[in-house]
């Protein structure tokens, strides 16, 4: 709600005053962005988490233990260390997948995509709520 | 905030003593307005307006002077983007500016700079708010598939752009522009992108025809990247700073991304009716619509996409260019073309969508 009312000032007070100048384009685009942060903020610690669990499924359906420690804390930088580690095995474990020729790889590989296909459309921030920002976005 | 004559006046000084130099005849040249622009992230712009005086009186002119930065929103040589406006200007009626000067040596302006004519009285029109072009949306539409086509149609040989940048063979056209832009997202991705890893394999795995002719390839072309007169025509078509020789299906794919069509996939780059927008293009630029080609290179325009916007948020992110709209690209609209590059990879691998 507070990066809410800071991208709304932004966009609705301050870029409006510097109309014509360089820097108005900035205020506006950095008020749109703070509402995105609002939203993510409130939200990317259980996106993290229920990727790394999904991640952590996947390779265990392919028979791959995977050596990646637990998180060491529950701060979004340690979460994301964690779900980087293991996307880079679910990328070496796809282009395996890709290169064998059996029904049980196709069917983990339809799974995977429908664990990229969640994770994408979870990710995706709410349209920006604000023309004269949207404006700055061409 | 009122609207500064010269919001720099350091460079407007500068700009003043190069631009008298190598403008024939040109004596007493003030710069009188001068005031960075967005758009065209890829280089800081300025809308610049001059007066001089030659041997047939006084005069003035409107320009716009692309300065390269620090880092910008694609690695591009402003020769390259400098002849593919030459090599379009004046050509097939299609608008794009006058190119001026290019000048490569960092000297007169601290970075190396082009300068083109600046079409008057043309509005941009915002991709993701298309309805603001009513009530000409067709006439527009129109307007731009048939310069889509028109810059497909143009005679490469002994053209500028020829002479800056190779020519691919027309069976490698796609894999060079894969090749480019795996290579963009590897070295600038901050994080592992496993769909885009995906769309690489799966584009590399499955080739589309060979391009039915080398054309100049605008690399941009897309709302946004153009002005209208507000009476249903487009007067300008800018930012050619990805121009290069190639597939004239990377132009059509590109133009008509899901991205830039504001919601309205029953229109063609959200204007016209498909048939009739592939029936104009195909009328300017001599070529058969192949939906074979055409799924293989709108799969390749969201992961052309990606790689945009991957390098714009590393730009930002290392401080190498600090304009927020690299930022939000690197983060709105990578999210949108990963989830529909994600949509349709899923749908071939099974998924039910």
């Amino acid at each position: 709600m507070i990066l809410q009312r800071i991208g709304a000032t932004l966009v609705q007070d301050v870029a409006p005053k510097l109309e014509g100048d360089y820097s108005g384009g900035h205020a506006g685009i950095s008020g749109v962005m703070a509402v995105m942060a609002g939203e993510m903020w409130d939200k990317e610690a259980d996106l993290l988490a229920n990727e790394i669990a999904r991640l952590r499924a996947l390779l265990e359906a392919a028979g791959m233990g995977d050596d990646v420690p637990e998180a060491a804390s529950l701060k979004i930088s340690d979460l994301k260390a964690t779900r980087n580690a293991l996307s880079e095995q679910l990328i070496a474990l796809q282009t395996r997948l890709e290169a064998a020729d059996d029904e049980a790889s196709r069917a983990l590989n339809t799974q995977i995509w429908a664990h990229l296909l969640a994770t994408s459309a979870a990710r995706m921030p709410s349209p920006p709520a604000f023309a004269a920002a949207e404006s700055e976005a061409t | 905030m009122p609207d500064t004559a010269v919001d720099n006046p350091t460079l407007a000084d500068k700009f003043a003593a190069y631009a008298e130099a190598h403008i024939p005849g040109a004596g007493n040249l003030r710069v009188t307005h001068m005031n960075r622009i967005h758009g065209g992230a890829s280089r800081e712009t300025y809308s610049v307006d001059i007066a001089y005086e030659d041997a047939t009186g006084p005069k003035v002119k409107g320009l716009i002077l692309r300065r390269d930065p620090a880092d910008s929103l694609i690695d591009t040589d402003r020769r390259v983007e400098f002849a593919a406006i030459r090599t379009a200007y004046g050509k097939a009626n299609i608008p794009a500016p006058e190119a001026l000067f290019l000048e490569t040596d960092p000297g007169p302006l601290g970075a190396p700079f082009f300068v083109m004519g600046r079409i008057e009285g043309g509005t941009p029109l915002n991709p993701f708010r298309i309805e603001e072009v009513e009530p000409y949306r067709t006439e527009v539409g129109r307007d731009f598939f048939r310069h889509l086509g028109a810059i497909a149609s143009l005679d490469i040989d002994g053209a500028p752009i020829a002479d800056e940048i190779d020519t691919p063979e027309a069976g490698q056209c796609w894999k060079r522009e894969l090749d480019h832009w795996a290579s963009e997202i590897r070295t600038h991705a901050r994080e592992p992108q496993p769909v885009a890893e995906a769309a690489i394999r799966y584009l590399a795995a499955s080739p589309p025809p060979p391009a039915q002719k080398l054309a100049l390839v605008h690399g941009d072309f897309r709302s946004g990247n153009f002005l209208h007169d507000g009476a249903g025509h487009i007067c300008a078509v800018l930012d050619w700073e990805m121009a290069h020789i190639g597939d004239p299906y990377e132009d059509l794919a590109w133009a008509t991304d899901l991205l830039w069509c504001a919601s309205d996939q029953a229109r063609a780059a959200g204007f016209i009716p498909w048939p009739e927008a592939l029936a104009i293009w195909q009328e300017a630029s001599g070529c058969t619509f192949d939906p074979q080609a055409f799924e293989w290179w709108s799969l390749f325009a969201h992961l052309k996409g990606l790689g945009i916007w991957i390098s714009s948020a590393r730009a930002f992110a290392d401080g190498k260019n600090d304009d927020p709209i690299l930022a939000w690209s690197g983060w709105f609209t990578h999210a949108a073309h990963e989830l529909m590059l994600a949509s349709r990879l899923a749908e071939k691998h099974g998924v039910k969508i």
